[in-house]
């Protein structure tokens, strides 16, 4: 019998079409709900979909936090049962989200959230090099614009904070290896006066990137001899949690024109803290804060698991399916990636007790969720043209489906968006 | 009948090719996900305690989550005779045969309700499964795969399923030659290895000798008449009666339908001269005809031609592993019109099905034709451990396709129509029972006892016989006669 119209591919076709009428759905009213199924006429008792949408796993693993939530015990180890059959991490997307959502929801019902999370990070420490992790985030800066997204964006930001400005001092709180200030060399070097002094500070948050800072110094200082931009290099790794930093062990002097920039570092804030944290930022006295942080809200429904639940699936969802349409199918890659996802989802969907002992929090907020913290203590800074000119020319280089997505209303800052999907958010603050 | 001297020697049991690439039990979990397999209470389904193979008992007695591998046999026999690895490949066995039921009734109960989900099971099973080799509950559990998939894609393509008519089990453009044989051996294998056939015609065939004893001439009208075999037993009983009295004329009636070549060898016209010269051989007198069916399958009575005096049988064999499937209109239709001509014998070969009460939904019925087949297989195999790829033929030809129309059939009246047999609705047709003889019950006794031992004949309601391996109730004759004929 010929079965390639089962294979997951065939399941593919039918799958992005209803997709595609999510999103339209979910634009108007900026909130993604699962697609009502419309009730069949022809059956009497059972509903049956009549139509085909692919999404056989989304389906599983609701019924399964659903079974949780309620603690149907029975319930809970048949869907379990289920998703351990049909989930596999090699398989496509739908196989995927089971598998790591499996993982996560075995751990909840199990408690052992903790243990595996730990185990996790663990496996992934013994293999992390500063090739592997290099290697990774040019890989999908290659494939995709999820982070050169913020870069660009934050750059020009920056770059038009400290027009002017002869003494320099960026801090940098993320993980990303610093890839993103190669180009804001550039542009200081090539900038219309005398080329400005540089001290970039890196706050490391993940215990991950400790052990490669050293290399990535190196880097940096090689290139900004290459380009002539006078250098200074400094790491802040002591840090157990990003709201220990204090102004102090950030060695700022007086005569400095001071940058903040935070991308995807506020969310590793436990909730609560990030009111301080910000706090603390404006007491650097900056020009000029970015902040990039990926649109998904897992903190406002910290004490719904269902609710949390939902956001998870949802956001993930969508970056799988991104992973799966940027790369290679054979990529190694997305696979190491889709592994990190694996970890944030334990994280947030099992380890919730636990947040002494768990270091990295990843309660992701949404835009519109930060802009109204960061007002408390910021002005919003709104892009300029040629920033937002240099954005546009950015997604032009990947493929289609991307786009650039001014923000409305109360929030502030940039979207970008994957088909028609709002999924990263960029934002300049000023004191 | 050559039996297997050690049918009980586990040690030759069918050993799997298939090589499972899939988790293992212990994954990266630390846990073993076959404490997590959901229980099925097979009580509820089958109203009986024992069933197939151990496996549902090991299910039963491990609810609390502890698995142990089986023992194999819960004969008397020990299992002295299979090594320490033999056990542990049962085990395996075990615990992939109940992975398999779990993965195909959730197949079942996704098939009413997310065919997304039904499809994906599927492709699973798929993976894990082949009808040519592996144990027994892999091969039905391919075939059952298989005709989920059909039924998947039938409401897929369809939208509606009710006027789909049943997926084809003839393979209609399949008249060559090497299919032929692969029936005509299939047959051969099926009557070798198995009662079944055996017992609906020769309880039938008692049945009938015993009805027309002092009649001239007898007149069967047959429902399906196949290779006519079930005749030529009957003609050689008739002519060497032993009381003197002479052979009567036998007539038979065949019921043809438009459809071409169905899985019987060649067509009605060529089993009717086979038999006419089978009877000129034996000096059995006799005489043939047709009586085609139109295309809505409904039978006439007044298509019949009948001569007076004579003692008309209308012989009904319905599930035997080798028919096809018939809709239920037209059986229906062949026993009111019986009801019009008041026949002095009906006979009735039928399937039994499991008492699933008022669970007729798709997953139960499911869940017991499931038991059913098992029981089938399991039956050959006890009989002929070593040949399986014999048997494996046999579940091609025969009982895939059977098995396919079966589920067709449950789906398509899911819920719709109450599950009873044909036997239960004659008495409200006006049909009486006729006892079964104890010279018949004898006889099939003997016959069960040239196979294996696991076969068991009950005599139920007075009028039927109900050949079942070990508890499972398969294949049940019955007799009936209409109310105002005198016998």
């Amino acid at each position: 019998m010929d079965i390639t119209l089962f294979t997951p591919k065939g399941a593919q076709l039918f799958h992005s079409n209803q997709q595609i009428s999510d999103q339209l759905d979910m634009q108007s009213t900026n909130n993604q709900q699962p697609q009502a199924s419309h009730t069949s006429t022809s059956r009497s008792s059972d509903s049956v979909e009549p139509y085909i949408d692919g999404k056989w796993a989304s389906k599983l693993l609701r019924e399964c936090a659903s079974a949780i939530s309620q603690r149907d015990s029975s319930k809970i180890r048949h869907l379990l049962w289920m998703l351990n059959e049909l989930a596999s991490p090699y398989g496509d997307c739908e196989q995927k989200l089971a598998s790591y959502f499996l993982q996560a929801l075995f751990c909840k019902a199990t408690e052992s959230g903790k243990r595996c999370y730990k185990t996790l990070t663990s496996v992934v420490e013994k293999n992390h090099s500063f090739d592997s992790a290099r290697k990774l985030i040019l890989k999908f800066q290659e494939v995709s614009p999820w982070t050169t997204f913020g870069h660009v964006a934050s750059n020009c930001a920056i770059f038009e904070a400290l027009e002017g400005e002869s003494k320099l001092h960026i801090i940098d709180i993320s993980n990303t290896l610093c890839t993103q200030w190669p180009t804001l060399l550039e542009s200081l070097a090539t900038r219309n006066d005398e080329t400005p002094h540089l001290k970039l500070t890196v706050v490391v948050t993940v215990s991950l990137e400790r052990s490669v800072m050293k290399e990535v110094g190196q880097r940096m200082e090689k290139f900004a001899r290459l380009m002539g931009v006078p250098f200074e290099f400094r790491v802040v790794s002591g840090l157990n949690r990003l709201e220990e930093l204090t102004k102090d062990e950030l060695g700022i002097c007086e005569d400095e024109a001071i940058a903040v920039n935070c991308i995807g570092a506020l969310r590793s804030v436990p909730v609560e803290k990030r009111v301080s944290v910000i706090r603390m930022l404006q007491s650097l006295r900056p020009r000029v804060v970015t902040v990039v942080e990926e649109e998904a809200d897992f903190s406002s429904s910290k004490l719904d698991f269902l609710k949390c639940f939902e956001e998870c699936l949802r956001f993930y969802t969508v970056y799988f399916e991104m992973l799966q349409e940027s790369f290679v199918p054979t990529s190694s890659e997305r696979l190491m990636l889709e592994r990190e996802c694996s970890r944030s989802i334990v994280r947030v969907l099992a380890c919730d007790d636990e947040s002494e002992s768990v270091e990295e929090c990843e309660r992701r907020e949404r835009g519109y969720q930060w802009s109204e913290r960061l007002k408390e203590s910021f002005l919003p800074v709104r892009f300029s043209d040629d920033a937002l000119d240099d954005v546009k020319a950015l997604l032009k280089r990947y493929r289609v489906g991307w786009e650039l997505v001014l923000s409305q209303g109360n929030d502030c800052g940039i979207y970008l968006s994957w088909k028609e999907e709002p999924v990263v958010w960029a934002s300049a603050w000023k004191p | 009948m050559a039996m297997a001297i050690d049918e009980f020697d586990f040690s030759s049991y069918s050993t799997t090719t298939t090589t499972t690439t899939t988790t293992s039990t212990e994954d990266e979990y630390g846990c073993n996900w076959n404490i997590w397999s959901p229980v099925i209470n097979w009580d509820a389904l089958s109203g009986g305690s024992d069933d197939f193979h151990g496996l549902i008992e090991s299910m039963m007695s491990d609810a609390d989550g502890r698995i142990h591998a089986k023992e194999p046999c819960k004969s008397g026999l020990s299992d002295t005779t299979a090594t320490v690895a033999d056990e542990e490949a049962n085990g395996q066995d075990d615990f992939k045969g109940l992975r398999l039921i779990h993965l195909l009734m959730a197949a079942a109960e996704a098939l009413t309700q997310s065919r997304d989900l039904a499809r994906v099971i599927l492709v699973r099973l798929k993976e894990l499964v082949s009808p040519d080799d592996g144990t027994n509950m892999e091969r039905l559990a391919a075939y059952f795969s298989d005709a989920l998939q059909g039924l998947l894609e039938c409401t897929v393509s369809n939208g509606s399923h009710g006027n789909k008519h049943l997926p084809s089990n003839n393979h209609g453009s399949h008249q060559d030659r090497h299919y032929h044989t692969d029936v005509l051996a299939a047959f051969q294998l099926l009557q070798d290895m198995s009662p079944y056939v055996k017992f609906g015609h020769f309880t039938a065939n008692q049945a009938i000798l015993e009805a027309v004893t002092h009649d001239r001439r007898v007149h069967i009208v047959d429902y399906d008449i196949m290779e006519g075999i079930q005749w030529a037993s009957l003609m050689q009983a008739l002519v060497s009666r032993k009381d003197g009295t002479p052979t009567p004329h036998l007539r038979i009636t065949a019921i043809s339908r438009v459809g071409t070549g169905r899985r019987s060898i060649g067509t009605i016209q060529e089993t009717g001269r086979r038999l006419a010269a089978f009877a000129a051989s034996i000096g059995q007198p006799f005489s043939f005809h047709q009586c085609r069916l139109d295309s809505d399958e409904m039978f006439r009575p007044h298509a019949v031609k009948l001569v007076k005096g004579e003692a008309l049988v209308f012989n009904c064999m319905l599930h035997l592993p080798h028919v096809g499937f018939r809709a239920t209109q037209s059986i229906a239709s062949f026993l009111s019109g019986a009801k019009t001509l008041k026949p002095r014998l009906v006979t009735l070969v039928e399937e039994e099905v499991g008492p699933t009460g008022s669970d007729s939904l798709f997953v139960g019925r499911f869940m017991d034709s499931l038991h059913h087949y098992s029981a089938l297989y399991d039956s050959l195999e006890a009989g002929f451990p070593m040949q399986s790829r014999a048997r494996a033929l046999v579940e091609r030809v025969f009982f895939g396709p059977r098995i396919a129309g079966s589920l067709a059939q449950i789906f398509r009246s899911n819920g719709e129509e109450s599950v009873s047999s044909w036997g239960e609705r004659l008495p409200a047709l006006g049909f009486s029972r006729v006892p079964i003889s104890f010279a018949n019950h004898c006889q099939a006794k003997l016959l069960l006892g040239l196979f294996n031992d696991g076969y068991r004949v009950e005599e139920l309601a007075t009028n039927k016989l109900v050949l079942g391996w070990k508890s499972r109730q398969l294949l049940s004759a019955s007799i009936w006669t209409f109310s105002d004929s005198d016998l």
